[in-house]
């Protein structure tokens, strides 16, 4: 085992190094709990290639006696057991076995108990809400009036124990962002949690791994991992009300948005649109996608999500409304105020 | 020989099964076509003076009548929307109970999309312009259900909410009264 | 310091003697017989307020009888000994058949009711034989406000003053109209419909201020008290009960007795952010005035939505008591009741106002029957809660703690998403809900008209459109333990426990009237009007009326001298609701929970509006 330690710390990174990517990927060293899963991984691929490939050569050493004479022949009167040779084999084959068994099981106890410990840490708490297809999340704290409310996407610091409380509106959906952390299911009528210590700063993608519905495919998530002093700054920023709406376009946008449809199911901070069905639009244009990671975002992207989103995600909840152009045109550009 | 003949009309059992379920399950997700409204209905108690003819029933209603994928839809938007907060699950509150079998505005599913649409004076708000009317659509073939009229394939054999009805797939199909006594 | 004058005392005590000993018929009914639990209160005991409660002129001008709340008559003319022969006088029609929870005003021989939606204010002329009617005002409001009332159409009673008649209507009107010719004097709109906001209290006036608070906790609709001037009615003060504190019209003069409830801008920071804005706590119940401080009681409504898990932190200023200077509205004091209310336990129930012996003097107090299960005795001047004592089956609450004044909400009952919470008690309209009790200065006692409910809830996220109701709750409720639904409990402030119970089939939604003749007067749901012994309980009298009774009966001198008593009978409101809008029976979370509670009302009794007034037979 001594010999392999810097082999196995090794290793992880080798893996990261094969990747092409490394923001979605179960290979990367982007948190605590990932990192502890690579090396088990890697324990666990050690010990058993090893006794892979002890059983393999033994199996093809087996094939090869066959070709001489003498191999079919059993002797009467002899037994297994009383092969001094046979005897060793065996003993020493079982102590390897178990020595194997036991390595496993340790590294597997250490892994698991690495995880506790940084759930029983925790500093910061989120609650994920999952609903038919996007992800509701909102950021708990002390102090009610700080309490944040934001879909799709979130802001992690580094270095911090966030744990992630998970509830599900509808069916069961699964929490995975393979960068993080592994996989935990949202289910409906309880609450799980999941605990993450991000270790290096940069954009992970997420997505529900639980099948949920038409939409299941599109239901991506966003996390970005920042700074202490970013995340508290980008904190502060989304906990500001919408702004009030600059140009007559963005102010016609605004009419609308508030007093028709869109309404009845978003919530922008600061104006009477407060309903909670949908996602929140307080700060929509910084955030990275449209509709759970399904279009990145841009202008052409807004203009073709609100004007028909059944034919990107047929069978999601936003409904076509046929909006007129000069509509669309108005309420995009509030939309893209929405900083 | 005879193990043929069983086969076949087995084999021909089953498409008929697996086809008659089509019409049930058709999504309209695109909400096409795009430029359909709902229309403002007619009272079915409606004196039409000299001998006219009652209106021909509405051909969308054929579209969310009995489809399972509407009234699924209904279903989240009957409470999401607080429809649930003023008639309750079927049992009425602030609003009229919808289980029973008094229509004051009409029992027919286009009959209940006007309803919703338009608003009624007594205090039911007007929803056009704030859903869509495949949304309104949707929630009228849902309210339909509370009283047992859409056929038993068709719905939902689990409700959202706490245990309180009947489930949908045990509701009795109540008699439409046609009754437009307004009676408040 | 103030003693009630002895002698009159004496005499009182005397006449009930004579009137317990000859009156022992034991008449049937649907109560049962009544459980005596304590002795009444010897010596020195609770008695109202001096300049809060005047002595009865025969009249009954405001809702409360009088600024402290008491809903005691001081005429002693039917006593136990004579009830027996309380017989109809006359009936009137009101031509409507919603629930009817208001009292009837009688100003010098003229009788005015206020009718639930369409609000219609009749005048009757009581020195006429069979009270015909004067004239009638008929206000018009919007018909599309009958779909944003929670809990009825109904309205909780007009207000005599300065030869007016001022009364609210449903669409958020507050209207004036002379008392002689009935021609409107002033009307001013304050409430918004389109924002699900009603107007169903009754209004007080007091120093020159009509005061009225809003409807439609249910409905996302942020709670006020306004003051309007009774001459012009133009708005004065306007006091939002959550916000800023500029909104909530605190300022320096705001001294509350417990931390918890001091800070800056705690309207705000004890919601999440712009939750606040659709909070609730709207102020539909009753006020109470003290002349000699110039100050006002009263508490505020439940915090918007029911689901309580999207509103974390205390939800200032909700379910909690104001006391406010009446001609400014700045505040005084506040004490928060139900912090993050999440049962539904408006805290808007009557303040009585009274003086308690305390050491070697008395202490001028508030005795609250709450909505969440407990009696409140608090001192009026501090807002510090003296005593807080369950008055029937509690288990959603673990008890009040004194020093901090924190109520110590039971974990296992807490409603979750996910999970359904089953056999909370008591249930959302609480122990006692909107109908007021009565306090009878004779026996110091507070006569309870109750609920004895549970229920189960569920919540699910509520989604706010303004003009719809913001509630996220499914509840179901069901009767409490012993298997009765309702009460009247004579409650003893001071040593803290009832001195007798009457158990009633259904909910008791009806107020109570105490007389100096010492009788309670109170209605049952399915139409019962019954007399019980104001020392004991025993049914002594009762009438069958046409429809379920939730009005506040009174009692007045005729212009013959006689007293009268009298009643409005007609089922609705929260409890009524599936007689009055024909509701249907198999959906138990019908009625926001109470049609499972009362499902077998509609075989009981049937909508109806009619006054009753009986009198003695000659």
């Amino acid at each position: 085992m001594k010999q392999a330690r810097p082999a196995t710390l090794l290793l992880p990174l080798l893996l990261s190094s094969c990747d092409y990517q490394s923001y979605q990927s179960t290979f990367s060293d982007a948190a605590t709990e990932v990192r502890n899963f690579n090396i088990l991984f890697v324990v666990f691929l050690v010990i058993c290639a090893f006794m892979y490939v002890l059983v393999i050569a033994f199996l093809v050493a087996t094939i090869a006696r066959r070709r001489r004479a003498h191999a079919n022949v059993v002797e009467a009167g002899k037994h297994h057991e009383s092969d001094p040779l046979m005897r060793t084999g065996l003993i020493a084959w079982g102590a390897l076995v178990a020595t194997g068994l036991i390595g496993l099981a340790i590294a597997s106890f250490f892994t698991d108990r690495s995880m506790a410990s940084a759930a029983a840490h925790e500093k910061l708490s989120l609650t994920v809400t999952a609903n038919q297809w996007w992800w509701d999340v909102q950021y708990n704290a002390s102090d009610v009036s700080k309490t944040l409310r934001t879909a799709n996407e979130l802001h992690l610091p580094v270095g911090v124990p966030v744990r992630i409380t998970l509830r599900s509106n509808d069916v069961i959906h699964s929490f995975w962002v393979p960068s993080l952390a592994g996989k935990q299911d949202l289910i409906p009528g309880r609450e799980n949690d999941i605990t993450i210590v991000p270790k290096k700063v940069g954009v992970y993608r997420g997505q529900c791994a639980e099948f949920c519905g038409t939409q299941h495919a599109h239901m991506a998530l966003v996390v970005n991992v920042d700074s202490y002093g970013d995340f508290l700054k980008w904190w502060q920023q989304q906990l500001r009300p919408a702004f009030a709406p600059a140009t007559p376009l963005a102010q016609a946008g605004y009419n609308y948005v508030t007093t028709g449809p869109c309404a009845a199911c978003h919530n922008i901070a600061g104006t009477p649109a407060s309903a909670t069905v949908g996602p929140d639009l307080t700060h929509l244009a910084s955030r990275r996608s449209i509709a759970a990671g399904t279009m990145p975002m841009s202008s052409g992207n807004l203009y073709g999500w609100v004007e028909d989103p059944q034919s990107i995600k047929p069978g999601s909840r936003m409904p076509t409304i046929g909006l007129e152009p000069k509509q669309l045109h108005a309420v995009v550009a509030y939309l893209e105020t929405l900083k | 020989m005879s193990s043929r003949f069983s086969v076949s009309t087995l084999a021909l059992a089953l498409a008929v099964v697996a086809f008659a379920g089509c019409d049930r399950e058709e999504r309209h997700s695109r909400s096409k076509p795009l430029g359909e409204t709902v229309p403002a209905g007619e009272s079915p108690d409606t004196i039409l003076p000299g001998g006219s003819q009652p209106p021909a029933p509405d051909p969308r209603a054929k579209l969310y009548d009995n489809n399972a994928p509407a009234i699924a839809e209904g279903q989240f938007l009957y409470t999401r929307m607080n429809c649930v907060g003023c008639h309750a699950h079927g049992g009425g509150g602030m609003g009229p109970p919808l289980m029973d079998d008094e229509w004051r505005y009409g029992g027919r599913i286009d009959q209940i999309a006007a309803t919703i649409a338009e608003g009624r004076p007594n205090g039911m708000p007007a929803w056009r312009g704030k859903l869509t009317d495949d949304q309104i659509w949707k929630l009228a073939a849902y309210v339909r259900t509370l009283s047992g009229q859409p056929s038993k394939d068709s719905v939902s054999s689990r409700s959202e909410s706490m245990s309180a009805t009947t489930p949908q797939t045990l509701t009795p199909r109540e008699p439409v009264h046609n009754s437009d006594t307004a009676e408040r | 310091m103030r003693r009630v004058n002895t002698a009159l005392l004496n005499v009182i005590a005397v006449v009930a003697c004579v009137g317990l000993q000859a009156c022992n018929k034991n008449q049937p009914g649907s109560s049962s017989e009544p459980v005596p639990s304590g002795q009444l209160p010897n010596g020195p005991h609770a008695l109202p307020d001096r300049a809060a409660s005047p002595p009865d002129d025969g009249n009954w001008v405001m809702p409360g009888k009088d600024y402290g709340s008491t809903r005691f008559s001081g005429l002693n003319q039917i006593t136990p000994a004579n009830v027996g022969k309380l017989v109809p006088q006359f009936t009137f029609s009101t031509a409507t058949t919603h629930g009817y929870e208001a009292p009837p005003l009688v100003v010098n021989g003229t009788m005015y009711l206020i009718t639930p939606y369409p609000n219609d204010l009749y005048a009757l002329d009581l020195t006429k034989p069979g009270a015909p009617q004067k004239w009638v005002f008929k206000p018009k409001p919007a018909a599309a406000s009958q779909g944003v009332a929670c809990c009825g159409t109904v309205n909780r009673g007009a207000v005599y003053d300065a030869g007016k008649i001022i009364f609210n209507t449903l669409d958020g009107q507050t209207i004036a109209v002379d008392a002689n010719s009935g021609q409107q004097v002033w009307r001013t709109q304050l409430g918004n419909i389109q924002k699900g906001e009603t107007l169903t209290m009754a209004p007080l006036v007091a120093n020159g201020k009509v005061l009225v608070g809003n409807s439609g906790g249910e409905m996302g609709v942020r709670g006020w008290l306004a003051a309007l001037d009774e001459g012009s009615g133009k708005l004065v003060w306007k006091a939002y009960h959550t916000g800023p504190d500029k909104d909530v019209l605190i300022g320096s003069r705001f001294k509350p007795f417990y931390p918890t409830d001091r800070g800056k801008d705690l309207g705000v920071k004890t919601w999440p952010p712009e939750i606040w804005k659709l909070g609730g706590g709207p102020m539909w119940g009753w006020i109470s005035y003290d002349p000699a401080s110039q100050a006002i009681y009263y508490g505020t409504g439940n915090p918007g939505p029911w689901n309580a898990d999207q509103r974390p932190g205390d939800n200032k200023w909700t379910t909690g008591v104001f006391a406010r200077d009446v001609s400014s509205g700045e505040a005084l004091w506040f004490y928060q009741t139900t912090p993050h209310d999440i049962y539904d336990h408006d805290d808007i129930n009557e303040s009585i106002l009274a003086t308690i012996p305390w050491g070697n003097g008395r202490r001028p107090v508030l005795l609250r029957p709450g909505r969440n299960g407990f009696f409140y005795v608090m001192d009026r001047r501090t807002g510090q809660v003296l005593s807080a004592t369950p008055y029937g089956y509690v288990n959603g609450y673990r008890g009040v703690d004194l020093k901090t004044g924190r109520i110590a909400v039971n974990p296992d009952k807490e409603p979750k998403p996910g999970r359904v919470s089953r056999d909370i008690c008591p249930a959302a309209p609480g122990l006692k809900d909107w109908n007021p009790s009565a306090f009878s200065p004779v026996t110091g006692l507070v006569y309870i008209p109750h609920n004895n409910l549970c229920m189960d809830m569920a919540v699910q996220p509520a989604n706010y459109i303004a003009g719809t109701p913001f509630v996220g709750a499914d509840v179901k409720m069901y009767g409490g333990p012993g298997g009765y639904r309702g009460a009247v409990t004579a409650w003893d402030p001071i040593a803290r426990k009832a001195v007798w119970e009457v158990h009633e089939d259904l909910p008791t939604w009806s107020p109570a009237l105490a007389t100096a003749g010492g009788l309670v007067f109170y209605g049952t749901l399915d139409g019962w009007f019954k007399a019980l012994d104001a020392r004991t309980g025993k049914l002594l009298w009762q009438f069958k009326t046409g429809s379920g009774i939730i009005g506040q009966p009174i009692s007045y001198r005729g212009p013959d001298g006689r007293q009268y008593i009298a009643v409005v009978a007609g089922v609705g409101g929260w409890a009524g609701g599936i007689v009055e809008n024909k509701l249907d029976p198999r959906d138990p979370t019908g009625a926001l929970g109470f049609t499972n509670a009362v499902k077998d009302l509609p075989g009981k009794t049937t909508a109806g509006g009619m006054l009753y007034v009986f009198a003695l037979q000659r």
